[in-house]
């Protein structure tokens, strides 16, 4: 008992986004990184584990591929997963969920810890994900599992067997208390994840991985979303470097350039 | 028949989700929180509004699911919000509903839904579709709220089980009274501002241009220096002003992705590699401290008052 399952996301790298002639978003020249947010629930697993007693299990489903393709970058995701202080990870990468949604990514969440008989006392995921932003496959998850859900967590505690927790919401901040086992997102802000020493780089690499095919999980949802466009936004900035002898002359040029632009009156 | 179920705790949220969903057919609200205090304005959209005064997510969650059980929307709507975004992925999960935040430009044809919504942070923009039943969360402040033609009810829903999650305290945050989402100029500070008290060369600037006064990520969430109302970026606030001037701001793609509806961006950086220059229609190479004094002179000299 006392185990902490971390969700973590292979997702695009939105820094190397690269488009194709059209201008769409060539999604197969995009790297995976690990979401950054997941980080921060590594981080937040690595400390309370000691608490807990359990061991911490990194559980990661693929939504990009194809898998063949992917590999190289999936197995470095799983290898800072491992080195940031999981103990072991499960990998979900099947081309037949690909590329997967929000649904499927909770079906395969939930039937892969049956599967696997992980009953965990805490169920942790980054607030959302750098590439899909839309922050609801935790949330999925503890209604599948009928689960306590404690979401934009910027603070944790377990005490006596309960999680207490602030919710970081727009105008106030809201202290809830949990039973465990329970499933928690938290925010960028809840600590400040340490990169991994050299260490525990090398001890990652002789880490148990366990990979799941899709075959083995019951009750696997198929994707429901479409992409009907994948379109890079191109944000034209004009990019002048305003330069002159002195700030003097500089302040000059730009306060005229943006009376021309018409966003001040002189 | 309800088709349309909107969840939200501010009147003018849900006017603005019914006016995304007009002539799809019969709307109903549910209202949370402070919201529910606010059920007889909200019913005047002509709708039957539910109100539960609670705010936990749980309860408000245990609320939905009893009505979309009853009414069988075929879209469960409102403005994504942190509690929003609980509530309905709860429901999403427990029905296997697709679902989507930060929609806008939503149709809704036969058994499907279209939306548009930015992804990859704010780099890419993405036209997806999904068979309803659905959940979506739209982009807030995108539409007018629906017109108030009168008429509607409102019934209070009481929960039948007590939540597990329990709220223990409650903090409002500090404000700074700022509405970055409706300034016209916005004078924004970063890191390259070296002490807290240094930010009044910002706060000079700002006063002699009308603007208000955004920050990156680490002036709020790190330093906190200003309250996280300032805050513009990603998981901060997204900013559509005339003029954005972005002192000492580096350009992490998370900031960048809160201004990319800015008409034009001024960058002032001593780091002629930073990315903000990248990203900026005007930059400045200079060190803030010898250049904003100059800049805030010359625009007294010349701005018409």
């Amino acid at each position: 008992m006392g185990d902490i399952v971390v969700l973590v996301k292979p997702a695009l790298n939105p820094e190397m986004i690269r488009a194709t002639p059209d201008g769409s978003v060539d999604v197969d020249a995009i790297p995976l990184k690990l979401s950054d947010i997941d980080r921060n629930a590594l981080e937040e697993a690595a400390k309370l584990k000691q608490q807990l007693g359990g061991k911490i299990y990194a559980l990661l489903v693929l939504t990009w591929g194809p898998v063949a393709k992917r590999s190289r970058d999936l197995s470095m995701v799983v290898q800072e997963a491992l080195a940031k202080g999981a103990d072991e990870a499960f990998i979900v990468a099947d081309d037949s969920i690909i590329p997967g949604d929000p649904v499927t990514t909770a079906s395969a969440i939930v039937s892969a810890l049956k599967a696997k008989g992980l009953s965990p006392s805490l169920i942790l995921a980054g607030e959302a994900t750098v590439d899909g932003f839309s922050g609801q496959v935790a949330g999925r998850v503890a209604a599948k599992l009928g689960l306590p859900y404690i979401s934009f967590a910027s603070r944790i505690e377990i005490k006596d067997g309960k999680i207490i927790a602030d919710r970081d919401l727009e105008d106030e901040v809201v202290t809830v208390e949990a039973p465990l086992p329970a499933v928690v997102s938290v925010t960028r802000e809840i600590n400040q994840p340490r990169p991994p020493t050299l260490l525990q780089i090398r001890r990652a690499a002789k880490k148990p991985q366990h990979k799941i095919a899709a075959s083995e999980l019951e009750g696997l949802v198929k994707p429901k979303r479409e992409y009907l466009e994948l379109k890079v936004l191109a944000v034209k900035r004009k990019q002048v470097i305003i330069e002159g002898e002195t700030l003097e002359e500089i302040a000059e040029k730009l306060v005229e350039e943006l009376a021309k632009e018409g966003v001040i009156s002189l | 028949m309800v088709e349309v179920l909107i969840v939200g705790d501010k009147d003018r949220d849900i006017g603005e989700a019914l006016a995304y969903f007009k002539g799809l057919g019969e709307a109903a609200a549910l209202v949370y929180g402070k919201g529910s205090e606010e059920a007889e304005s909200i019913k005047e959209y002509g709708i039957k509004v539910f109100k539960i005064s609670s705010d936990n997510p749980e309860e408000v969650f245990n609320a939905l699911k009893k009505l979309y059980e009853e009414l069988n929307p075929k879209v469960v709507a409102g403005v994504t919000t942190k509690n929003n975004r609980d509530i309905l992925s709860r429901l999403a999960g427990l029905y296997d509903l697709p679902m989507a935040t930060d929609a806008f430009d939503v149709k809704v044809e036969g058994d499907t839904i279209t939306y548009k919504r930015g992804v990859l942070s704010a780099r890419a923009l993405s036209t997806e579709k999904a068979p309803l039943p659905a959940a979506i969360l739209l982009a807030p402040r995108k539409v007018a709220p629906a017109e108030k033609p009168g008429g509607g009810i409102v019934e209070e829903v009481k929960p039948e089980a007590a939540p597990v999650l329990k709220i223990i305290d409650r903090k409002a945050k500090e404000k700074g009274g700022v509405n970055l989402e409706e300034a016209e100029i916005i004078v924004s500070v970063g890191r390259g501002f070296k002490n807290k008290e240094d930010l009044k060369l910002a706060f000079e600037l700002a006063e002699v241009l009308g603007a208000q006064i955004g920050c990156s990520r680490p002036i709020a969430a790190d330093l906190k220096w200003l309250s996280e109302d300032h805050w513009v970026g990603l998981s901060g606030k997204k900013v559509a002003p005339k003029l954005y001037l972005a002192i000492g701001i580096s350009g992490a793609p998370q900031h960048l992705a809160g201004i990319t509806d800015a008409k034009i961006v001024v960058a002032v950086n001593n780091d002629k590699s930073a990315p903000i220059f990248k990203n900026a229609d005007y930059g400045v190479v200079a060190d803030l401290y010898e250049f904003i004094p100059v800049l805030i002179k010359k625009l007294k000299e010349r701005l018409s008052k």
